[in-house]
């Protein structure tokens, strides 16, 4: 309380402005190490892969964070523009990636191609595999990075803006809301899914590892920059969004998450300030998805299902709400920790008389964490840096209402 | 020959009777086609047996048909195998079904004829059928007539019209006669009477018999002459596909494709240039073009046809279809039978989509309903609703596993089945959700956690293959209002088993003091505590009985889809859905939502019958569209319930 | 400096490619890469335990160049992009020799650039749409030509079908199949009209109006055909609705791809009896090598009630083709043992031999049975051996490919152009 007084409304206070500069210089420290490692040889291209694309699930989990641990609006659809953002890209590298083999395989000809000649070619190149050649119509600037990579902020930015507006407008909220943004997802994954979609239906795009223009270059590399390029977004949106939840627009957001009713009869434009929170964290969830999945390799419908957008709610559930350093460790601790079990890498226990497998027994596990960290652990991992820092500060410790998830007493004292 | 007639003389213990013997030698020269027949080479060896007038041949060809004929491999004879003891199969006539000795299972090889064979088989044992003591020999030779309506038919099958004595079997020949005789009699008067009296036959096969009488043919002729024959009417062709129709009938040159240009170009590639044009020029249409029509002009290319050239031809011709029938007044009196068939068809299938869809609406108003209890009361979302449907369905598995009798176990089933989801559910209430009730969107996370760690339970214990869950005898099969409105007995059991469900919910809401409790709660948990209820009673209760409910739910849908540890999962986004469209809180809400999701997406799959996951796409986006205008459901609670 | 360095190790990862000289390596590595959980477990855990039990075999066998063979078991978890990287991890660091895995067309299509990239090796076991020969791949599953072909024909031949219903789960292997046969039936002059396609979704159960719409096809008297290639879960469905509308066999017959003995083994085959299946194995194959292969199997599995399938065959084929091609190259090396493998001979647990062609896919016959009352298969109809054909014929894009590792060093080459499309494969 003393410390807001000193500072200041508008400024941002010195607690998260704290926490920005420490995990920033952790996530520097985190992508010196990595490379070291790498370079030295001690750790495969497919980890830093796994950890590239790590990164770019804590950049969508922070955003997550922000959009419901600092808004109130529990999206269960972020995850379609994480997919949306990297099929964007994906159409570039497929389209790139072909129109190089068609060029060399037509240049060894007597006639020169036509332009025709070379669309044909390319769509049964890569809708073949959906026995078509065919070309959509949505693939109509997939021959352009520039505006491939324009698509990766538009089209989620878009979706997310008109599908905020026709929802926010007619006052569709809480569980309603996330029921929607469900079934937004479920209507998107089941068109992909349809053949007739223009993007490989089922099979989606794939092969998006190779990037064009650096065939020679070996994947150790490829995967370190890729790593870069998401420890740099990481880094970014951060501070993005660590300067969009401080200062006004954040105690307006905040107030809207606590009592919506409240803010708008004090005047706000409740509607503008969540629509801006559910557009800019749509479009860096885009962002986010489109540099993970040159490091996947393959998007397809499937990475866009309702669970796959519960599972982004879940990470950031266990990693601490209305913190953004939560939202990322939840989002790296748990999908790490995930990999480990799935990949056979947790040993398996003998109990005599049943051997626990994990491949079997981890969703089990995960499932009653979830439980364990909603009942007794509402603060999750990020908790337990309150923990440390409140030892150093004394602060209000009255409750502010029931939602003890979030954290609302510290910020009160701010 | 002589190791056969050998063979004869040893294995034959009891004396051959004649007729045997000639069967079986018919059957010897034939042996191959016998023992391995195929439907288009097996007719000469019918024709034998059906010339050779033997009074055993329709006994043989029973059996052949029904493949208990077996052949000795010692001996390469045929019999009909008998009765299996100990490996030993009693041999029996071919000819009579006497018993006539007896071989070991390993010499006896199975003559299998596939459905294709079994049908020409049926074919030709109508004519012995049609008169058969046995009902069903008769009902049997006349499915393979309808199957195969043919102008040999009509003799015999009116020859056993006069001695029928079974009125069902007598109308179906009579209709069947109708049929045949509609499209193979003799007089155009005989012809028009059947066809009229076709009208209001909604049977496939005579609606086929119509159709087959109005068969078409595609005629090219030049504009403004006139055809021979009846003209149905004039076809209007895409421009491709007209033009390839007068390509075929050779009315004009075929088209010159890019393709082709190129090829030509190819052909003609001389010292790096085609046609005075260099190659690395020719990457364009328009050069390639040019260098195609220059090449044409030498006489070495076949000559372009240009759009306007083919629009000429396509116009300086008419597509016409022509019956194929000559009689007119035939076609006339056919037409006008099929034009009133096809309105009912039309309507007998908007009722069979209609038991679809309400079928349809009826799952997910049993899927959905105990979430409506649950969501709708204590404004919780249980995103482990599935996994009680799950539960339920492994329930019914698992009774039948001890209870083999299928009726027995079903009755055990249903009630077994609520009382396990219902405990799971009252256990979930009270460790997890009970302490989470003023966050829910927690509740949300918290239960799914319970959904993932129970599914994967189920897969640790049932394993991942689907179990089955097998229906009674008495619930297979289907209710049959006419040839194409039908609805199976499983589904009649759903529909009756929502009905029952929501008769019993209003009940218990409207009737009963638990019922008073849940809707004061519902309205006002502190007012209504205040008044002595323990809401934490209540919500227990109503958890139970909506949990109670997902687990019938679950044998239901076990009963007439796939029991694995996903099914609950495909269920849950579709039953949120369900109550939100409903409006929260209100069993009929939950039905009006579950009826207007069921018949929606019967509609939209009748639209487009080809695609059902397009169908699931733009039902999903109706219901985000519909709760954008109706934020509140379709039933909409007023007042402070509906404030959530 | 930095990026430098990295192009330096990256050029080093390059040279170190798995596969290079390791003749010497014991003991051998084979890597399975099929999910242990996840939807797809259903039907490739069995494969895990397939290749578990063959590699204990050959252990027992005396191993392959001397040395043991050893199982590195991976669970990509029906998760497609873990499957490349699952993939990159078994080649890099448990550096296998050899790959068994894969099952959907999808995860294949994932784990293919990682293959091609640090050629590897891996073996494929399942049915598939074909249009594919990639250079690091051994098919050993059927291509249409070697499943759906014969059964369509056998459709048209022996059972006289009029009028044809395409049904499948929408992906890509129903797709391009059913582009195959649609193509192909009206090549046989079956007209467009009277053939019905449909897709629904995985694991849909709502049946009732597409068999509707199924039997009304057959409204004119035609015989009416299913051609199934539903998948998985579906299948349930969609069989108790053919049997709740009193649809059997003799009706409407239905030949599916994708339902094998252990799909039936969760239904209740009574009123199924007649219904067909193409595969290229079935376990009721009446020869001594099939009869040793389910006693192996059942003596491995301790479970007498484990039934074997068509992609169990493939693996246990593949598996002893490698073994043999590794013992003639002397080597583990992946080129090496690449050549050695064009030509392979091995017994076909059904009779006859399987031969392995230099388009990386193998010659079968192929078998159509009819489902039986106890959830097995009655073999009507045996082929002579099929070799199957990466790039069909009836489709007009890929009638003009080929592919030849041996001769032409090409898995997509165009034959009107003569030239090589690609080198790497379509993905």
């Amino acid at each position: 309380m003393a410390d807001a007084t000193l500072t200041g409304p508008a400024t941002v206070p010195p607690i998260r402005r704290t926490s920005t500069m420490i995990f920033l210089a952790a996530l520097a420290v985190f992508v010196l190490l990595v490379t070291l490692l790498a370079d030295a040889g001690m750790i495969s291209t497919s980890t830093v892969k796994l950890l590239g694309k790590t990164l770019c699930l804590a950049l969508a989990a922070v955003a997550m964070d922000v959009v419901w641990g600092y808004t109130g609006i529990l999206s269960l659809g972020h995850m379609a523009f994480f997919g949306l953002g990297g099929y964007a890209i994906g159409m570039w590298l497929m389209w790139a990636r072909t129109e190089a083999i068609v060029l060399a395989d037509m240049a060894a000809r007597t006639l020169p191609p036509t332009p025709s000649e070379l669309q044909d070619a390319i769509g049964s190149q890569i809708f073949g595999v959906v026995g078509t050649s065919d070309i959509p119509m949505i693939w109509t600037f997939a021959h352009s990075l520039p505006l491939q990579l324009a698509m990766v902020v538009l089209v989620p930015g878009l979706l997310a803006l008109v599908f905020g507006w026709l929802a926010f407008r007619s006052r569709v909220a809480g569980v309603y809301l996330s029921i929607l943004t469900q079934a937004m997802t479920l209507a998107l994954s089941l068109y992909l899914f349809q053949n007739d979609s223009g993007l490989r239906g089922n099979n989606g795009l794939s092969g998006l590892q190779n990037i064009p223009g650096f065939e020679t270059t070996s994947q150790a590399t490829i995967s370190i920059a890729f790593f870069w390029g998401s420890a740099l977004a990481l880094g970014l949106g951060y501070l993005l969004f660590a300067w969009v939840v401080s200062g006004r627009m954040g105690s307006v957001l905040r107030a809207v998450r606590d009592d919506e009713a409240r803010v708008r009869f004090l005047g706000y434009h409740v509607e503008s300030f969540k629509l801006f929170a559910f557009t800019l964290t749509a479009i860096v969830t885009g962002i986010a998805g489109a540099l993970y999945y040159p490091q996947a390799g393959i998007i397809n419908p499937n990475e866009i299902a309702p669970v796959a957008s519960i599972y982004l709610a879940v990470w950031v559930a266990i990693g601490g709400r209305g913190r953004l350093y939560g939202a990322a460790i939840g989002a790296i601790v748990v999908s790490l920790l995930s990999n480990w079990f799935t990949s056979g890498g947790a040993p398996d226990i003998d109990l005599g008389i049943y051997e626990i497998r994990w491949t079997e027994w981890w969703l089990v596990l995960l499932g009653v964490s979830f439980i364990c960290v909603t009942l007794f652990a509402p603060q999750g991992l990020g908790g337990l840096f309150d923990l440390l820092s409140a030892r150093r500060r004394s602060g209000r410790r009255a409750s502010y209402g029931p939602d003890t998830g979030a954290k609302r007493p510290e910020e009160g004292a701010e | 020959m002589l190791r056969l007639l050998l063979a004869l003389a040893i294995t034959l213990i009891v004396a051959p009777a004649a007729a045997q013997d000639d069967l079986q030698a018919i059957l010897q020269t034939h042996a191959e086609e016998v023992a391995n027949p195929g439907r288009r080479s097996v007719g000469a060896l019918i024709d034998d047996l059906l010339a050779s007038d033997l009074p055993s041949v329709p006994v043989f060809l029973d059996a052949w048909q029904d493949r208990e004929v077996v052949r000795d491999s010692r001996d390469g004879r045929f019999f009909i195998a008998g009765d299996e003891e100990d490996g030993v199969v009693t041999l029996l006539d071919i000819a009579n079904g006497d018993e006539i000795g007896t071989a070991p299972e390993a010499a006896l090889e199975e003559v299998r004829p596939n459905g294709g064979v079994r049908r020409v088989i049926g074919g030709a044992l109508v004519q012995f059928r049609l008169s058969d003591p046995d009902p069903r020999a008769r009902q049997r030779a006349l499915a393979s007539i309808a199957r195969r309506p043919d102008a040999d038919q009509i003799d015999p099958l009116r020859a056993s019209i006069e001695e029928e004595d079974d009125a069902g079997i007598l109308a179906e020949k009579e209709r069947l006669l109708n049929i045949l005789v509609a499209r193979f009699g003799a007089t155009t008067e005989d012809r028009i009477a059947a066809i009229e009296a076709l009208a209001g036959e909604i049977n496939p096969d005579a609606r086929a018999a119509l159709s087959e009488i109005l068969r078409t043919e595609d005629r090219v002729v030049p504009a403004g002459e006139a055809t021979d024959g009846n003209v149905a009417g004039t076809l209007s062709l895409p421009r491709a596909e007209a033009y390839g129709r007068l390509v075929d009938a050779e009315l004009a040159p075929p088209g010159v494709s890019p393709a082709e240009i190129r090829d030509t170009l190819l052909a003609n590639v001389e010292a790096g240039a085609v046609a005075g044009t260099r190659l690395a020029d020719l990457d364009t249409d328009t050069a390639r073009h040019a260098a195609y029509e220059r090449l044409s002009e030498t006489g070495r290319a076949a000559p372009f046809v240009s759009d306007e050239e083919i629009d000429a031809a396509i116009a300086a011709h008419s597509f016409e279809a022509v019956f194929l029938e000559e009689d007119e007044a035939v076609i006339d009196a056919a037409r006008a039978t099929l034009g009133s068939v096809e309105r009912q068809v039309a309507l007998n299938r908007a009722a069979d989509l209609g038991l679809d869809a309400l079928s349809l609406a009826s799952i997910y108003f049993l899927a959905a309903i105990g979430l409506a209890i649950t969501f709708g009361v204590m404004g919780v979302i249980n995103m482990a609703h599935g996994e009680f449907i799950m539960m339920g369905a492994y329930t019914g598995y698992v009774v039948q596993q001890f209870v083999p009798d299928y009726t027995l176990s079903l009755v055990i089933a249903l009630p077994l089945a609520f009382i396990v989801a219902a405990a799971a559910g009252v256990a979930m209430e009270r460790l997890v959700i009970r302490h989470l009730y003023h966050r829910p969107l927690e509740t949300l996370l918290a239960t799914f956690g319970i959904s993932i760690a129970l599914q994967q339970l189920a897969k640790n214990i049932f394993g991942t293959q689907a179990r089955p869950l097998t229906s009674p005898d008495w619930l297979g099969g289907q209710l049959v209002v006419n040839e194409l409105v039908s609805i199976s007995y499983i589904r009649i059991a759903i529909f009756v088993l929502a009905l029952a469900f929501l008769g019993l919910l209003l009940f218990i809401l409207n009737r009963t003091r638990l019922g008073l409790e849940v809707r004061a709660v519902t309205q006002n948990p502190g007012m209504a505590a205040s008044m002595g209820i323990d809401p934490d009673r209540i919500n227990m209760m109503t958890f139970a009985l909506g949990s109670g409910i997902a687990g019938i739910a679950g044998v239901a849908i076990g009963l007439y889809a796939q029991v694995t540890s996903e099914m609950g999962a495909n269920y849950i986004v579709q039953s949120f859905m369900t109550v939100v469209v409903g409006g929260v809180g209100n069993v009929w809400g939950t039905l009006a939502g579950a009826g207007l999701i069921g018949v929606l997406q019967k509609l939209i799959e009748g639209m487009n019958p080809s695609n059902t996951l397009a169908a699931q796409t733009y039902m999903i986006l109706f219901i985000i569209l519909f709760i954008q205008f109706r934020p509140r459901g379709i039933v909409a609670l007023r007042g402070r319930a509906a404030e959530g | 400096m930095l990026i430098r360095s990295l192009f330096v190790t990256g050029a080093l990862c390059v040279a170190a490619q798995p596969g290079v000289a390791q003749e010497t390596d014991c003991p051998v590595k084979v890597g399975v890469l099929h999910s242990l959980s996840g939807t797809m477990a259903i039907s490739e855990t069995t494969l895990k335990d397939v290749m578990e039990m063959l590699i204990e075999q050959q252990n027992e066998a005396g191993g392959v160049l001397g040395c043991d063979i050893e199982a590195v078991v991976v669970d990509p978890a029906s998760d497609w992009p873990r499957f490349a990287e699952l993939g990159r991890q078994l080649l890099t660091e448990d550096e296998v020799d050899v790959i068994f895995g894969s099952w959907t067309s999808v995860s294949r299509k994932s784990v293919l650039p990682v293959l091609e990239e640090l050629n590897g090796l891996m073996f494929y076991p399942v049915q598939y749409e074909g249009e594919e020969s990639s250079k690091n791949v051994f098919y050993t599953g059927a291509a249409p030509n070697q499943q759906a072909i014969p059964a369509v024909d056998y459709f048209l031949e022996e059972l006289g079908i009029e009028k044809f219903a395409l049904l499948g789960t929408d992906y890509v292997y129903p797709r391009t199949t059913n582009n195959i046969l649609e193509s192909y039936l009206q090549d046989k002059g079956i007209a467009s009209e009277d053939i019905f396609v449909n897709y629904t979704p995985f694991g849909h159960s709502d049946w009732s109006t597409i068999v509707s719409d199924v039997v009304e096809l057959g409204s004119d008297g035609s015989l009416v055909g299913v051609i199934s290639t539903i998948n998985g879960d579906a299948n349930i469905g969609f069989y108790k609705e053919l049997a709740a509308q009193g649809i059997d066999a003799a009706d409407i017959p239905v030949v599916a791809f994708s339902v094998g003995e252990e799909e039936l083994s969760g239904l209740d085959t009574s009123n199924l009896v007649g219904h067909l299946a193409a595969w290229n194995y079935f376990m009721s194959a009446d020869t001594p090598e099939n009869e040793e292969f389910i006693a192996a199997w059942h003596d491995f599995t301790g479970d007498e009630n484990r039934v074997t399938n068509d992609p169990m065959e493939a693996h246990y084929i593949g598996f002893n083709m490698w073994v043999n091609a590794v013992e003639e190259a002397g080597t583990t090396d992946v080129d090496a043992v690449r050549e050695a493998m064009w030509g392979q001979e091995f017994p076909n647990l059904t009779g006859g031999t399987a031969v392995m062609g230099t388009n990386h896919h193998l010659s079968k016959p192929v078998l159509i049975g009819e489902i039986r009352e106890d959830g097995q298969f009655d073999i009507i109809s045996e082929t002579d051996p099929v070799p199957g054909d990466a790039w069909t014929d009836y489709l007009p894009d890929s009638a003009v490919l080929t592919s030849d590792w041996k001769e032409l060093d090409c898995g997509m080459y165009n034959t009107r152009t003569e030239t090589c499309v690609q080198q790497t494969s379509n993905y």
